[in-house]
């Protein structure tokens, strides 16, 4: 009986474990009294106030994601320097808080200022992580960026993505007659530039690793090809000589490579070229569309998309072509494969008649899962923590606008940006 | 190029010479819109071929007999028209994906760019492009643009 019982209970545990994992883990809440400082005075004064703003700032980061859940920050729960690292744990206990973000904004005499981060588990009274960044006055927003980074990836153990930059295609204008532009932005919708007058037709922004530059498309000389352009001074060059049609570029992910497709004739297939020029590799060599290559992150295999098989299917490759294996197998089409940071998943654009959708497989081709409920959702292009996608949907109007989705099966959420928005693509997390 | 250039000479100067003192004037030109001889060539570009709009099937770049029927009246008026040059522009389908629509707008403009190549239309006489997905045109098709636009227009030498 008692044997029975035991058995019982484990099979019990058994599936209440799997119903727990199958479902929404639910939220960590994590506690974000405003930034403190040492400096006393009308500085001292400054300093919190800066504190306040970069508080405010991590609670916006962390409440968007799936993992965290912050308290409402609140002005008035000021606590002195030396608390920074010996907080009053019962009080953010007796909150519900089981995670705490400390730390402090500090001039210095060279007018940068330092920001320190520490991360604690209440629970346990313990630390988890800390952190300190030297910073110019302006960039204090990425030094509150980088601090969200560090409890998300403390908490959750997968990198942060809050201080990391988005490119996309800026659109407006009618449709008979759109302009489009290259834009980049932080990933909060901040520094928002246009790096394209729009006096030609631009596709497919691929930033570099660090988001230094940017491989895009352009039909400035009549025929799309891969040019790439720096951030910084605007400077730009095509990626290969020549004529031909080049289009698709993916940057590996140390950037020393570029992935691209080529056109041929009647036939595209996919190559790859040193960013410091060099005569490009011909990877693969069947008629039809071999397109939309992306490494994995170890830089060993590359997946791609085909309609060598009659239907648009995803495959994957080692890096110099050989071995190339079909990894999807439906009446569906699939396209524009992106390989996620941690190596785990590709997402890729799923298409059944007129309906397109973002969704996600294993590299090994299980697993397969569809995030979106769109009729027109395309172009998806992981965040650094690879638990979140941005994704281009076109509205009901007709009109596309720039989403981001989590893998746990929240609805997607859309951005905010001053036009109309297409090809979104999300760099890694910046220096 | 070197054509094109002298025919805008030549417009230039009938007009001048017609002012010319000493020559005789003719009766003043009936009332008749005067037709673009680039807008009159394509009138009967698109009449003799068939209209200059090939379709092709959702997501194939395979001409269907129809396709090959409209691109051999194309290139039989091609052949009576050495001089005129004309560009293919590739469409690809509005539901597909960027890229793959790029390349499939190219794969289109080309099957059809070989296939008058095949009947005899020399190379040079026509080229080929893509718009993907890009440009409001009719999805899924290639349509044979005369002269091409945005270069300077190419057309027959007076007989």
């Amino acid at each position: 009986m008692k044997a029975a019982r035991s058995i019982f209970l484990a099979v019990a545990a058994a599936f209440l474990g799997s119903a727990a994992t199958a479902q929404q883990p639910a939220a960590t809440v994590i506690a974000i009294p405003p930034l403190t400082s040492p400096d006393s005075g009308t500085k001292g004064n400054e300093m919190l106030a800066l504190g306040w703003q970069a508080t405010q700032l991590m609670e916006t980061d962390l409440g968007q994601t799936a993992e965290l859940m912050p308290l409402k920050s609140d002005r008035n729960d000021y606590y002195s320097y030396p608390e920074v690292t010996a907080p009053n744990f019962s009080k953010w206990r007796e909150r519900g808080a089981k995670t705490l973000i400390t730390g402090f904004v500090r001039t210095r005499s060279d007018g940068r200022y330092t920001v320190g981060c520490y991360v604690y588990d209440v629970d346990k009274g313990r630390e988890l992580a800390r952190e300190g960044y030297v910073v110019i006055p302006a960039d204090l927003r990425r030094a509150a960026h980088k601090c969200s980074g560090l409890a998300y990836k403390a908490i959750t153990g997968a990198p942060g993505m809050f201080d990391t930059r988005i490119a996309y295609v800026a659109e407006t204008g009618s449709r008979a007659a759109r302009v489009k532009r290259i834009a980049i932005m932080d990933s909060d919708g901040y520094n928002h530039k246009y790096l394209t007058p729009g006096d030609t037709i631009v596709l497919t922004p691929r930033l570099s690793p660090k988001a230094a530059r940017i491989a895009y498309v352009s039909f400035q000389s009549g025929t799309p090809q891969v040019r790439i352009l720096d951030v910084g001074n605007g400077e730009q060059r095509p990626l290969v000589p020549g004529d031909a049609m080049t289009f698709a570029p993916r940057y590996s992910p140390d950037g020393s490579k570029v992935l691209f497709s080529m056109m041929l004739g009647a036939n595209s297939d996919i190559y790859v070229v040193g960013t410091n020029g060099g005569y490009p590799q011909r990877l693969t060599v069947s008629t039809g569309i071999d397109t939309d290559a992306s490494f994995s992150p170890d830089g060993s295999k590359i997946a791609f998309e085909s309609d060598r098989s009659g239907t648009q299917q995803l495959y994957v490759m080692n890096a110099d072509g050989s071995q190339q294996r079909r990894i999807t197998f439906t009446t569906a089409a699939y396209s524009a494969p992106e390989w996620s940071p941690d190596g785990s998943l590709i997402a890729f654009t799923w298409r059944m008649g007129d309906t397109r959708r973002i969704g996600v497989i294993a590299p090994d081709g299980s697993g397969e899962k569809i995030l979106t409920g769109g009729s027109a959702d395309e172009e998806p292009s992981w965040a650094a923590s690879s638990r979140e996608l941005v994704f281009q949907r076109t509205e009901a109007n007709g009109r596309p606008a720039l989403y981001r989705v989590s893998l746990d099966g929240s609805a997607p959420r859309k951005m905010t940006i001053p036009q109309d928005g297409s090809d979104p693509d999300w760099s890694g997390t910046m220096d | 190029m070197r054509k094109a250039i002298l025919l805008v000479a030549a417009l230039i100067a009938v007009p001048a010479s017609a002012q010319l003192p000493g020559l005789r004037r003719r009766a003043p030109a009936p009332q008749v819109p005067v037709q673009d001889p680039v807008d009159a060539l394509r009138a009967d570009f698109a009449a003799q071929s068939g209209g200059t709009t090939v379709y092709f099937a959702v997501g194939s770049a395979q001409l269907t007999p129809q396709a090959k029927v409209q691109l051999q009246a194309q290139a039989a008026w091609l052949r009576q028209h050495p001089d005129v040059a004309v560009r293919i522009e590739g469409h690809g389908d509005p539901a597909d994906t960027r890229d793959h629509a790029l390349a499939l707008g190219a794969e289109r403009a080309a099957e059809a760019r070989n296939f008058l190549m095949l009947l005899g239309t020399p190379a040079a006489q026509v080229s080929a492009i893509t718009w993907g997905k890009e440009r409001p045109g009719p999805p899924s098709a290639v349509t044979t643009i005369l002269p091409p636009s945005g270069g300077a227009p190419v057309v027959p030498a007076a007989r």
